[in-house]
């Protein structure tokens, strides 16, 4: 297909109101209106049910007739980008910000960060944590120096609400009872074994992982965090980080010639 | 750079070493963690464990017994040796034999 009939194609498919594309057929030149019309619902439907099953927290909590409506105003405006379903729902979290209905529900963005998160560390790239003794191998006088490769799964959600307490309790299928969702949560993704695991970040653990992430030092991203949240507790902060399995490596930035 | 550290060496080297006192613990809930492998070739139908996700080929979706295709979570270094139906092994990498039709 070419590609200006192929976009036409595309469009068609999401929207009932477009007419059926030139050249569509059935068999012998009879009309495939009909024909089409199932084929388009069942594009619709698939990917409504991979949002579902992409962001089953958000379904839960909005309800499903309200989900599918959401879904549907999704794939309108964002059809999928790849052919992997699993990698869907980019903009959805974006979507659901500026939602009207959903003003009085701010945190259901970033559940769906986080869910989208989670999916991702499943289907990243397999990588053995950094072990402990490697961190340890270094000496005290050069752990300035150090520099950590983020592990494939790992992913960092920053919120302003309880996120992290809403998306387990959402997922666990447990009542939301006894969570206050504006106390700001920071959420760990990571996968150290063959399972994800969220985590909820102490106050500036969050800005000092991404920090290690974006290839700052150890010395540099923790007196960074230390100027921002004065109250950052780096030791808990670097067990998280052995026991999250966040990172899959540790060097020394080469000396600095002078 | 070192004097416009906030954070001074022996603070960070001291910060390093009380997690890693405390990763010892941890370490011990890792290696339980490591302590699985991924098994082909030796779940039952619809038992393999999986990423899950649409579009994918998932947890509790393999077709037949023992499909070469499909893992489970197994303690690491019983997946090779474990003894199954008709003589199979398991194996670490993805197999060819016993495909859904």
């Amino acid at each position: 297909m070419r590609p200006a009939a192929q976009s036409l194609f595309a469009a068609a498919l999401i929207d009932p109101e477009r007419p059926l594309p030139e050249g569509i057929t059935a068999a012998r030149g009879k009309a495939a209106d009909r024909r089409f019309a199932v084929y388009r619902n069942t594009v619709t439907v698939t990917r409504i049910d991979a949002l579902a099953a992409i962001f089953p927290a958000i379904e839960r909590l909005v309800g499903q007739e309200a989900f599918r409506s959401l879904a549907r105003l999704h794939l309108v405006e964002e059809p999928p980008a790849s052919p992997v379903l699993f990698e869907y729902g980019a903009g959805f979290a974006a979507l659901l910000e500026r939602t009207e209905p959903l003003r009085p529900y701010p945190y259901l963005a970033d559940v769906a960060r986080l869910e989208r998160a989670w999916l991702d560390a499943v289907h990243a790239e397999d990588a053995l944590p950094l072990d402990p003794t490697a961190l340890g191998a270094i000496p005290q006088e050069r752990l300035n120096d150090v520099i950590f490769t983020a592990h494939p799964a790992t992913r960092i959600v920053e919120s302003r609400f309880a996120a992290v307490s809403i998306f387990s309790a959402s997922r666990g299928h447990r009542p939301l009872d006894g969570i206050r969702p504006q106390e700001p949560e920071d959420g760990l993704v990571t996968r150290p074994g063959h399972t994800v695991e969220v985590r909820r970040l102490a106050p500036g653990a969050a800005p000092f992982l991404k920090a290690l992430i974006r290839g700052e030092t150890l010395a540099a991203a923790a007196s960074h965090t230390l100027a921002s949240h004065p109250g950052f507790a780096l030791p808990a902060a670097l067990s998280v980080l052995l026991e999250a399995g966040v990172f899959t490596a540790c060097t020394l930035l080469p000396a600095r010639m002078e | 750079m070192s004097n416009t550290t906030l954070i001074s060496a022996s603070a960070l080297a001291s910060a390093v070493a009380m997690a890693l006192t405390g990763a010892t613990v941890l370490a011990s809930a890792g290696s339980a963690l490591a302590a699985t492998e991924k098994c082909y070739g030796v779940a039952m139908a619809g038992q393999n464990d999986c990423a899950a996700g649409p579009g994918t080929t998932c947890a509790g979706t393999s077709k037949v017994d023992y499909q070469g295709n499909a893992w489970k979570s197994v303690e690491a270094g019983t997946c090779t040796t474990m003894s199954l139906e008709g003589g199979r092994k398991g194996s670490l990498e993805p197999l060819e034999r016993d495909m859904p039709a």
